[in-house]
């Protein structure tokens, strides 16, 4: 479904990702891991088509994402690290923006905010000044949903949710799984991995150091009596 | 470019500049200058009670071209700045960056044109119940020019937005191209022109004219109230190269248009290549 190939980007003389390739197949849920400033957000960003890389491609579902981006951008969608909005308006005024823009009917806005385990409800005609960060990443990910688009690319979800936030939202993220959607993700909560992934690439300095099934991550753990954080821990600092 | 694509993004941009309460504010400022200029314009005079469209009109005009271009310029950096948690997720969707620009500019536009309407409106209708209708054809053609003026100089806060990205720089870019074209601009023409011989200055002033967008806006406002004896150098050196009314305000007006172009097609430009 995705596929990266050479992903370089630099910024001036700052390397933030170089020569990265990967693969995420229909349906999979891939995490990327990786230390502050490894390159995760820049990969996720260059995908999305917030940054242009400097060398190397991207395609999603067959579209070259630097030659045809609306096409791409139509086939994902993307949830930032830290959401905003216009303070003023409502979070069903913010989601009914993003549905004309994607022209989806109105409707679509009660299918997501109805349907969904990740409770939706209760805000929806606050204004976005009202709400706290946990919910405004709630919104943000609404948005996200709307479109039902094929692919979901989330950089840090639940960095600003509460526990119960994060189970809620670990639990909508494996329903929107079982109905087939292509997940990527970046996280430092090794939790939403062990939980949510299939593969997990790690990252570190820019660097794809590993790609990993989340089996074989598991099976170390096993063998070796090592929790996640430690076997990640030696990958980055193998690398 | 796609309407459907552009319309939801200025139907937005024009709701949160109502609710920020700044179209309210604009309107009422505007209202309030037009009020205050029309009932104490002849206070020197030692008269005081509204006075008619013609004389409100010219004493306006000197006001609005060093308020509006500042408004625009303020109020277009504070929107197009990035705001970054915002633009990613706007970014992301399947929307062209100019459709994006397009549609921030024209909420704005639409903010700045209610706010224009409502305060010069008020206040027209005021003159209008408390003096003649002599020279009330250009009080319409001055909200127009201002309305240009607006669009003009949020083009170049766009630009400016789009050339800083940060806020710092962005707002003292604004503030610089402010003091330029208001202040600095004809003190420099002025100066050049006494630099060359008469024929040469007058070429001088004609094609320097071009080069600001309030100075058009000054000068078209001048011709609409046809009062020659105002126009002062740039106003006669248009009239003539040009030989007419007629072909002068149709050069300030392709000019006015240029001078909102330029910006725009050089922001879409801009922001292609830049990263969100």
């Amino acid at each position: 479904m995705i596929e990266v190939k050479g992903l370089a980007k630099t910024f001036g003389q700052f390397t933030a990702v170089a020569g990265v390739s990967f693969e995420v197949r229909e349906g999979e849920t891939f995490a990327m891991l990786g230390p502050n400033g490894s390159g995760k957000s820049t990969i996720l960003k260059s995908i999305a088509g917030l940054q242009r890389p400097t060398e190397g491609t991207i395609t999603i579902g067959g579209v070259n994402a630097l030659k045809a981006p609306l096409a791409a951008r139509k086939l994902i969608s993307y949830l930032p690290q830290r959401v905003g909005f216009h303070d003023c308006l409502t979070a069903h005024e913010v989601l009914e923006f993003y549905c004309r823009l994607r022209k989806l009917p109105i409707s679509r806005i009660d299918d997501v905010v109805h349907s969904s385990e990740f409770n939706f409800n209760g805000f929806s005609e606050k204004r976005v000044s009202e709400l706290s960060g946990g919910m405004k990443q709630k919104l943000g990910l609404a948005i996200a949903c709307l479109a039902d688009a094929p692919v979901l690319l989330l950089d840090e979800p639940t960095v600003s949710l509460d526990p119960a936030g994060a189970i809620a939202f670990r639990k909508f993220l494996k329903k929107l799984k079982e109905k087939g959607k292509t997940i990527v993700f970046t996280s430092h909560v090794l939790a939403d991995v062990e939980m949510l992934a299939d593969r997990v690439a790690i990252l570190v300095d820019g660097k794809l150091t590993a790609v990993l099934p989340i089996e074989e991550l598991r099976q170390q753990i096993a063998d070796r009596d090592r929790s996640l954080e430690e076997i990640y821990l030696e990958y980055a600092s193998a690398a | 470019m796609e309407l459907s694509s552009i319309l939801p993004i200025a139907h937005r941009e024009l709701i949160v500049a109502i609710r920020n309460k700044w179209t309210v504010i604009f309107a009422f400022v505007f209202g309030s200058l037009v009020l205050a200029i029309s009932y104490f314009g002849t206070i020197t005079a030692g008269e005081i009670g509204f006075q008619g469209f013609n004389r409100t009109t010219a004493s306006l005009l000197s006001l609005v071209l060093y308020l509006i271009p500042l408004v625009s310029l303020m109020m277009g950096t504070q929107s197009f700045l990035r705001n970054e948690g915002e633009d990613e997720m706007l970014f992301s969707q399947p929307v062209s960056r100019s459709e994006i620009l397009t549609g921030k500019l024209l909420g704005l536009f639409a903010a700045m044109t209610t706010a224009t309407f409502i305060g010069f409106g008020v206040g027209g209708v005021v003159i209008a119940t408390q003096t003649d209708a002599e020279g009330f054809l250009g009080y319409p053609v001055f909200v127009l020019l201002s309305l240009f003026l607006t669009l003009v100089f949020l083009s170049l806060s766009m630009l400016a937005a789009i050339i800083s990205q940060r806020r710092t720089k962005a707002f003292g870019l604004a503030l610089l191209l402010w003091f330029f074209f208001v202040i600095l601009y004809d003190l420099l023409v002025l100066g050049g022109s006494l630099l060359l011989k008469e024929r040469s200055a007058n070429y001088f002033i004609f094609a320097s004219l071009f080069g600001n967008p309030v100075d058009i806006v000054r000068v078209a406002g001048l011709l609409s109230m046809k009062g020659g004896e105002v126009f002062g150098a740039a106003g006669a050196a248009l009239l003539k190269f040009l030989g007419g009314y007629g072909q002068a305000i149709a050069a300030l007006v392709v000019g006015l248009i240029v001078w909102t172009a330029v910006p725009i097609l050089a922001s879409f430009r801009l922001l292609r290549d830049q990263d969100i």
